[in-house]
């Protein structure tokens, strides 16, 4: 592959590229669901290919081929030279790029056990035996389980001296029982919903996850959320487990602090931001117990890597600190714009056949202290809601609505009966305003959602967040009106 | 030569038929497997992505992808390269016969389609030879265009041309080839205090009218400045065709499809049968559709019939593949999508004219609201068909049949259905869109008046 992209860079650079970089991946990927006792899907793929990415006369151009030949490499070249020389005719702004040094480097993500490696029987298996014992809880229409593995090779090489060998290794497994009566249906899912749970790393994160173990109860829930109350529309005491922080933290702080979509780059698709670049340094984002960190060298994140997409070093970055909103997500690009000396790495792209953009890595809201107990201890009278199950923000990323498959009343600091449908809504900074706790180390854990979109053409990310349960006052619950 | 290889010479077609079938040949008689299947996909794309009124993004893309679908006895396993090359191929077949041998016995799995029973399907062929062959010079001069019609906003959007073909076969004897293209163009101006929409899609470039889409987006946001605060509640509406064509495709996802029903998810569960809609409104998925842009054939190869899932405001649907009609009790309507585990699925979705124009539309509404378009729609409950989302990029109110000042944007919670029930007006012009995500599908839908669209929250802007 690196004869074949270093073909790439030359054409391109012989050609009047004043930057060029050549990005060549390799995938393999497997996906397994089971549905009861039954394989419902069962599936490898393998996709390989490049991209080259060019500046000419100040603009960008960018083309790509699954065809693996030289010839190939120089006219994929010439064509991304083409296209930018397109791209130059209707622009007044240059591109810039703030400096980074060559890297020359090989990287992998730590694995025990190869997840490839392992049987297909024994991962049907698995999956198979949490998902009819979920079946056998009366009342369960049916038991899921599922598992998606990912092996990718990215080769990156620029104009500049940049020559990264990297690989990444996610793996993914979880459990969901789901139950109808009546023109309802609820979901439980265990450990998070949306196929489990994500990491990186090999086949050890499955056997730590104690599916089988957790099938009856999770599908025990399923069935009592059918005869629950609804969850009321009120203003309340909120707290929420882990995993729906993760969803909080990826809406209403993830995506508002891209600077691309600051600088409107997104404006027409995912939308902009109410962030400004002038609220660096000023912009209050929380309450005082609000620390959140861009970090893409976390242990077992979705985006912990060496190098991003572009050839930037990981970094970890604080983007709220004590509250204040002290950093964007950046590439080298955006991070001239804004007159900043280098790029924080953030540049993904899926696949060979995307250009990159601003992805988060790991969007981490740092521990505070205490137990989840300690969360409630406090609370008179609140709703503990778990699971995310639904999501929309606006395209400023300030009004939200989120939803969880599920959720209890809290009084007198301890757990009361079960809540369905439970929903809340908020304004992004008047809600983190509004944190008052956020569990400590203990609690803490590192998500992972494989799902994220951003783009055109549409590209999916896989993205982490370290967070744990966090308390939050006066939150509208329900439907706001 | 045949005609789609005179096509991929000339670099209008990203794959032939025959290559197609040769990819796939060599595997379609793999010893142990009791079934074979090959999808073959390709694709060549160009987009160009402005914003701030300069293009910011600009990408050209080949793609290809067979898809390998291998039976043993009543166990299944797919495996996907995009690497057509015998060796690359051969690698694939072994890798889903392997994975089959590994699964379980499905009892609920029907066989491949045969084509004695299936027949061929015809090829639509929503293609257009100059829309393929597109430039990146001809795209860039389009975008200036675009640029020089909302001169004194900030504009971003794409334009985006692209060509795509699909092949099937399989070792029952299916044999299936087509091909479309699309032209895309999308605009959002900002004038800095509001921001206006306007878009167009066709299989056709030249039918793409991208500098009336611009203007349309630039007179929006110039009408948007001063939006003022208005209160959330339950109003009567008028949403312009890109609101409902987003409705009816989140309420596609939501239920059309019949493993939804089997789970108990779709509302057609409940309510087959019954009356779910205005008795004016007929939402159809008709890939044969004027405007639509697709495939005449599912991923197992079976012709798509045209399904009316609400006919006459009555829901008659499911859309199905041979597993699941066989659960049914049926025959299949041809909407495999490609994924036992999501089902079969509805992806070219019409809602069908009316004989109101805009202006009747609006002047049916006394008080209420308008719509341009809505944002980052979610589903909360599927039964119930309960979506999410915001308004963006023009909401005005209407005032005795006229559209009024602009106001700030909504979060609606709405059930598309219950919506569905109190439509007062449909318009009789129909527009075509090209799906938020990915390149497959397309959707086709007119303006609507509905009695009742409840906003339960609002935002600053």
């Amino acid at each position: 592959m690196d004869d074949l992209l270093n073909e790439a860079l030359d054409a391109a650079t012989a050609s009047g590229a004043s930057y060029a970089d050549a990005r060549g991946v390799d995938i393999d990927a497997e996906s397994l669901t089971v549905k009861g006792p039954r394989v419902e899907a069962l599936d490898r793929s393998s996709s390989v290919g490049f991209g080259v990415r060019v500046v000419v006369d100040g603009a960008w151009g960018f083309a790509a081929s699954p065809r693996l030949d030289r010839d190939e490499a120089s006219r994929v070249a010439l064509t991304a030279v083409e296209v930018a020389r397109a791209s130059a005719t209707a622009n007044t702004n240059l591109v810039e790029l703030v400096p980074e040094p060559a890297h020359r480097a090989t990287w992998s993500t730590p694995v025990d056990i190869d997840p490839f490696e392992v049987p297909t029987e024994k991962k049907v298996a698995l999956l198979a035996s949490a998902a009819e014992e979920m079946e056998k809880v009366p009342g369960v229409r049916f038991g899921r389980g599922s598992m998606d593995l990912l092996k990718q090779r990215t080769w990156f090489v620029s104009s500049e001296g940049s020559d990264i060998d990297q690989t990444i290794v996610h793996t993914g497994t979880g459990i969901d029982a789901v139950a109808v009566s009546e023109g309802d249906l609820q979901q439980r899912s265990f450990p998070g919903s949306f196929r489990g749970h994500f990491e990186a790393g090999g086949y050890e994160i499955v056997e730590g996850l104690e599916l089988v173990e957790n099938s009856q109860r999770t599908a025990e829930e399923a069935v009592a959320l059918l005869q629950a109350p609804e969850c009321p529309s009120t203003s309340t005491t909120l707290v929420l487990d882990g995993h729906q922080v993760m969803l909080q933290v990826h809406e209403s702080v993830g995506h508002p602090t891209e600077l691309d979509r600051i600088l409107g780059m997104e404006a027409a698709f995912a939308g902009t931001s109410f962030v400004g670049i002038g609220d660096l340094g000023h912009l209050r984002y929380g309450s005082e117990l609000v620390n959140i960190t861009s970090d893409a060298t976390v242990e077992g994140g979705l985006g912990t890597y060496a190098y991003d997409d572009e050839g930037v070093a990981a970094q970890r970055v604080n983007l709220v600190t004590d509250g204040i909103l002290t950093g964007f997500q950046t590439s080298r690009e955006t991070a001239a714009a804004i007159g900043a000396d280098r790029s924080n790495g953030t540049m993904r792209a899926e696949g060979w056949e995307n250009f990159a953009l601003i992805r988060m890595p790991n969007i981490n809201l740092l521990p505070g202290e205490g137990s989840f107990e300690d969360l409630l201890a406090d609370v008179d009278e609140g709703i503990y809601m778990a699971t995310n199950k639904s999501w929309s923000i606006d395209d400023k990323r300030k009004n939200f609505q989120f939803g969880c498959e599920i959720a209890w009343e809290i009084k007198n600091g301890r757990i009361g009966r079960m809540l369905k449908n439970p929903r809340y809504t908020g304004i992004t900074p008047v809600f983190w305003g509004s944190c008052d706790q956020v569990a400590g180390p203990e609690e803490w854990k590192v998500w992972g959602t494989p799902n994220c979109g951003k783009g055109q053409p549409g590209q999916t990310m896989r993205v982490g967040h370290g967070t744990s349960p966090a308390r939050f006052r006066n939150v509208s619950t329900g439907f706001a009106q | 030569m045949s005609p789609s290889e005179q096509a991929v010479a000339a670099g209008e077609l990203p794959l032939s038929q025959d290559e197609a079938e040769h990819a796939a040949g060599a595997i379609l008689d793999i010893a142990g497997a009791d079934g074979v299947e090959v999808v073959v996909a390709a694709s060549r794309s160009g987009v160009t992505r402005f914003a701030n009124s300069q293009i910011i993004q600009n990408t050209v893309r080949s793609e290809l992808r067979a898809y390998v679908r291998i039976a043993v006895g009543q166990k299944l396993a797919s495996a996907t390269t995009n690497q057509l090359d015998a060796a690359h191929m051969q690698k694939a077949a072994n890798q889903a016969l392997e994975a089959a041998r590994a699964s379980r016995e499905d009892p609920d799995f029907p066989g491949l389609p045969e084509a004695r029973e299936f027949g061929s399907a015809p090829a639509l062929m929503r293609y257009d030879a100059l829309t393929a062959v597109a430039t990146p010079a001809q795209r860039a001069d389009a975008v200036a265009a675009i640029l020089r019609a909302t001169e004194g906003a900030s504009a971003a959007g794409v334009f985006e041309t692209s060509s795509h073909a699909y092949a099937l076969l399989s070792s029952t004897g299916m044999r299936c080839y087509d091909a479309f293209t699309r032209g895309v163009m999308t605009c959002l101006a900002d004038n800095g205090d509001a921001t206006g929409w306007g878009e167009d899609s066709s299989h056709a470039l030249a039918d793409v009218d991208y500098e009336e889409g611009a203007r349309r987006a630039l007179d929006k946001a110039q009408e948007g400045r001063g939006a003022i605060d208005m209160d959330p509640g339950t109003y009567r509406v008028v949403l312009e065709p890109p609101a409902v064509a987003m409705l009816i495709d989140y309420l596609s996802y939501a239920g059309f499809g019949a493993k939804q029903v089997l789970e108990g998810e779709s509302f057609l569960e409940a309510l087959a049968g019954q009356q779910v809609a205005d008795p004016a409104v007929t939402i159809a998925d008709d890939v044969a559709y004027p405007g639509s842009v697709g495939i005449g054939f599912d991923f197992e190869g079976v012709p798509r019939r045209r399904v009316a899932v609400i006919d006459k405001g009555v829901a008659t649907g499911p859309v199905s593949d041979t597993r699941t009609a066989r659960k049914l009790g049926g025959a299949t309507t041809g909407h495999f999508s490609g994924s036992d585990e999501f089902g079969p699925y509805a992806g070219n979705v019409v809602l069908e004219a009316g004989d109101r124009s805009d202006e009747e539309l609006l002047g049916s509404v006394d008080d209420g609201l308008l719509v341009t378009r809505f944002h980052y729609v979610n589903v909360l409950d599927r039964p119930e068909t309960l979506l999410t989302g915001m308004t963006r990029d023009g909401t005005f109110r209407i005032r005795k049949g006229e559209r009024a000042e602009p106001v700030h944007n909504f979060r609606f919670t709405q059930s598309v259905l219950k919506a569905l029930a109190s439509v007062e007006g449909i318009g009789r012009d129909l527009r075509a869109f090209a799906p938020e995500f990915g390149s497959f599908g397309s959707t086709v839908a007119p303006s609507l008046a509905v009695g009742e669209f409840r906003f339960t929250s609002r935002t600053s802007h």
